[in-house]
């Protein structure tokens, strides 16, 4: 059987060439020998391509360069993607992001989709998604061959073309669609891909901080306090220079305990016999005893509730200060500062700090805003400003005279047109309208959403118009007043935030891929307990990432998370870090309840409102911190809000004919 | 509140035909005319009774547009019942029924009890789709079919009881294995399910068990 299988792909002009790539034929198990130990027995390799790379970051020297390999066992197919050892750019590479990025043996089974991207300049690349609803960081195929690789593809299982997006291929859409449901609805099988990087990681390997700094690299399963504990243990002994990052930890603890206080509180009438007591018993012992720490408080008998796996963050129980706290907005003398004789902001570095530390005072936003989303440059003139708006009232002006010119009658043959209008008109009046800009009958503001957001679909047409767009432009009307201005600053937003909008979810895919692995590495138990519970998806933090908490907080508050996170100072992508900030706060209740997906999506959403802004954010910059580069590793370059990478049209439509 | 049973619910179909405003009707008897676009999914719960047992229905309202739907699949999982909305004023969201319903039928249990739901039926002088329509689409694809009125309120408390009772007498008649989760059923403390775990104590009732 083996025999014919191997004929009919010598056959094939695919896997010839892949013979010809050189070192194919070694790849060919015969079941004793298997060549990288990641290929199943008896499985033939029907693709193989070098130099198929990821940018883990925008510096070219931390690329991660690798082999990309399809192999078929029986009549499954599995894509497979090794990092070369030590090679090149590979040479820093240390064996934990080697394992954090392999890509092992994934079959098609789980794939739900892959997008290609053919940028004008640049290198073509991939994003697989997989039915989770996971997708693995971008591969750069330096050599070519993204077109053999998906022709290689549908030889071997059921690939279309997505009705919606020629750059998407949908994967058993059909023929599988049993096997489909079964994997996106069953849990063990989404587990089993949701976690494909992350499970192929040997135990020991997986991420810690706490375990990453303060120890050797001593066995530690993520879950077992204790071993923790042996970790914190042997730490102390070690007690190596205590640097900043080790300190930010500790301040850390505290903001956590801070916050599993409130959590009780909100919480835990039910339980204030429970662990709020013996949390604040244990927590008011300084200084803390390690040793009888993590396990017998987190065992507590506490009715209906099962030990949590403590925080590996939540180690020292010093009285520390807490992370910076937050400072009073930036009021307009201390803003005429900035400026020089000419309107310039000399240090924009300072303001983005200042603004991150403390906002902008209501009544400043309106000028504020613009530069920090970047529609105005800092380094721009007064007079340099005033011409571009001037110039932008003019062309905003023409683009919007573009859909306002369409004559009734012209529009009956105009479906996209008149569907888009009758999308935006149906939802600028649910938008807001309990507050007071925008409620009543016949509020012109309203009619302000309508214009601002059709024009935008006219100035962007490929995106068009997608709900939560009106949630993102509100509170920019609202603080700019103007409508040309609030397009143009809207304009400037959704250069980041556009793909959040892709028809095929890709930019919240990609977001949701790098949270999971900053919650992997930031807090590995609750990591695995989401695994265990098939919420790897991540999909309860979708509308947080979607509309930037616009849901989660009340008015002013939304406007004040978005100045912080516009200045994009400690990281372009706070709302990551924000996000396990949240959820690191409401750990204990998640993990203690034991919540599945349904309940957990149920919790989420109904945080809407409870969540406390100021120390939220004191935690985000923490973990921020406290991340560091390891974070910022876990966040595919391209990620939103970053501005795209090399990639000349960001909604390609491109044709082609391979399929 | 205790209750024998409890019962997920999921509310789709195309964005605008009032899903949200159906659960607000039903939940706290009031139209909300300028409620917000769903993102994602929300939530409502109310309790009912039916056969003199509470029951408690937990509403999953998703969002209706289009390129949400990888993301709203996702919560169809072990849903018991379903109400698919569209709007007798806009022919499209009734033409897009059918890929409603395949979604629906791929991606929650098969013995979910289906709701069809002409809604905005107070808007009788705008009417693009006949209730004859509605009737024979729901006959052709084993639905229960009603038109609504999320303003007026018409209907929408029916809606919502007449699904928990179909849900309530395929319990009864062992259609459903209460306590596999699954269903998306969960039996509360008044449930006293009978001997075999998966019968109600007023099965006979119902249909038989040999029937
Ligand atoms: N006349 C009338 N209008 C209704 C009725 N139900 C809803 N509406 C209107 O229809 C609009 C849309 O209703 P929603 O409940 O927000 O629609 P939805 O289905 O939840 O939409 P998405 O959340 O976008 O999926 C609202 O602005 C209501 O004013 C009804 O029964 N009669
Ligand atoms: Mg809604």
């Amino acid at each position: 059987m083996q025999e014919a299988e191997l004929h009919d792909l010598a056959d094939d002009a695919d896997y010839a060439a892949s013979q010809q790539q050189g070192s194919a034929s070694l790849m060919r198990s015969d079941s004793s020998r298997r060549s990288s130990g990641s290929e199943p027995d008896g499985a033939e390799v029907v693709y193989l391509k070098d130099n198929v790379t990821i940018h883990p970051t925008q510096y070219a020297s931390e690329r991660i360069s690798g082999r990309l390999k399809l192999t078929k066992q029986g009549p499954s197919l599995f894509m497979t993607w090794i990092p070369y050892k030590g090679q090149g750019s590979n040479a820093k590479l240390s064996e934990r992001d080697r394992n954090l990025y392999t890509i092992r043996a994934v079959p098609f089974t789980e794939v739900r989709s892959i997008r290609r991207h053919t940028p004008t300049i640049g290198w073509q690349y991939i994003i697989v998604v997989l039915s989770s609803g996971l997708a693995f960081p971008p591969l750069y195929f330096y050599n070519g061959g993204v077109r053999e690789f998906l022709a290689t593809i549908k030889l071997h299982v059921y690939l279309v073309r997505s009705a919606e997006d020629a750059n998407v291929f949908l994967v058993n859409d059909i023929q599988d669609r049993l096997q489909r449901t079964l994997s996106s609805l069953e849990l063990p099988g989404a587990v089993g891909v949701a976690s494909g990087l992350s499970s192929s990681l040997p135990v020991g390997e997986s991420l810690s901080i706490a375990n990453q700094e303060r120890t050797d690299g001593g066995s530690f399963d993520g879950s077992a306090s204790h071993v923790q504990n042996n970790g914190r243990q042997r730490q102390k002994v070690q007690d190596p220079a205590r640097d900043l990052s080790i300190q930010v930890l500790e301040k850390f603890s505290l903001v956590t305990r801070f916050a599993r206080e409130t959590t009780s509180q909100i919480f835990g009438e039910s339980h204030s016999d429970g662990y709020g007591a013996s949390e604040r018993r244990a927590h008011n012992q300084t200084p803390h005893n390690y040793s009888s720490s993590g396990i017998s408080n987190d065992v507590e008998k506490v009715p209906d509730e099962v030990p949590v796996a403590s925080d590996p963050l939540e180690f020292e129980k010093l009285t520390l200060e807490l992370g910076k706290p937050r400072q009073a907005p930036l009021m307009s003398n201390e803003w005429s500062t900035f400026f020089d004789s000419e309107g310039r902001i000399t240090d924009s570095e300072a303001l983005r700090k200042r603004i991150f530390y403390g906002g902008v005072d209501y009544m400043l936003r309106k000028e504020v805003w613009p530069f920090l989303l970047g529609y105005h440059p800092f380094d721009s003139t007064y007079a340099e400003r005033e011409y571009l708006v001037s110039v932008k009232k003019t062309e905003y002006e023409t683009i919007k005279n573009q859909w306002q010119s369409i004559s009734s009658d012209q529009a009956k043959r105009f479906t996209k047109f008149r569907e888009r209008k009758g999308l935006v008109e149906k939802d600028v009046v649910r938008t807001d309208r309990s507050f007071s800009f925008y409620d009543g009958d016949d509020n012109p503001n309203v009619n302000l959403l309508r214009d601002i957001l059709l024009t935008y679909s006219f100035y962007n047409f490929d995106l068009g118009y997608c709900q939560g767009m009106s949630d993102l432009l509100s509170p920019i009307l609202f603080v700019m007043k103007n409508e040309s201005e609030s397009f143009w600053c809207f304009v400037a937003l959704m250069e980041r935030l556009g793909p959040n909008f892709n028809r095929d979810q890709n930019g919240m895919h990609t977001q949701l891929f790098a949270l999971s692995k900053l919650v992997e590495l930031l807090d590995s138990p609750l990591h695995n307990y989401f695994k265990q519970n098939d919420c790897l998806n991540y999909f309860f933090c979708f509308r947080w990432v979607l509309i930037q908490f616009k849901r989660e907080f009340e008015f002013e508050r939304t406007m004040r998370l978005w100045e912080v996170m516009w200045t994009r100072y400690m990281s372009e992508h706070l709302h990551l870090y924000f996000c396990v900030a949240i959820l690191k706060r409401y750990r204990r209740k998640i993990m203690g309840e034991q919540m599945d997906f349904d309940t957990l999506l149920k919790f989420i959403n109904e945080l809407s409102g409870q969540i406390d802004l100021d120390a939220t954010l004191r935690d985000a910059e923490a973990l921020c911190v406290c991340a560091g580069e390891n974070g910022e590793a876990c966040i595919p370059p391209g990620t939103p809000p970053s501005l795209p990478i090399g990639d000349g049209s960001l909604y390609p439509q491109q044709d082609d004919d391979i399929l | 509140m205790s209750y024998a049973y409890l019962f997920k619910y999921i509310i789709i179909g195309d964005t605008g035909v009032g899903k949200s405003c159906l659960l607000l009707q039903f939940t706290d008897k009031r139209f909300q005319p300028v409620h917000d676009l769903t993102i994602g999914v929300e939530f409502g719960a109310r309790m009912v009774t039916i056969d003199s047992k509470p029951i408690k229905l937990q509403i999953w309202d998703t969002a209706g547009q289009e390129s949400f739907r990888s993301i709203t699949r996702s919560y169809y999982r072990g849903a018991a019942g379903a109400l698919l909305v569209y709007d007798i004023t806009r022919r499209e969201t009734f033409n897009h029924l059918a890929s409603w319903l395949e979604d629906a039928r791929q991606h929650a249990n098969a013995n979910m009890t289906i709701m069809l739901i002409g809604n905005k039926c107070d808007l009788a002088h705008r009417r693009a789709v006949s209730t004859e329509e509605g009737e024979q689409f729901a006959k052709e694809n084993g639905l229960i079919f009603m038109e609504a009125s999320a303003k007026t309120a018409q209907n929408v408390e029916e809606a919502f009881i007449s699904t928990a009772s179909t849900i309530y007498k395929k319990i009864q008649d062992g259609v459903f294995d209460v306590s596999n989760e699954s269903y998306g059923i969960k039996v509360g403390y008044g449930g006293i399910p009978g001997p075999s775990g998966g019968r109600d104590a007023s099965a006979s009732q119902g249909g038989g068990c040999c029937s």
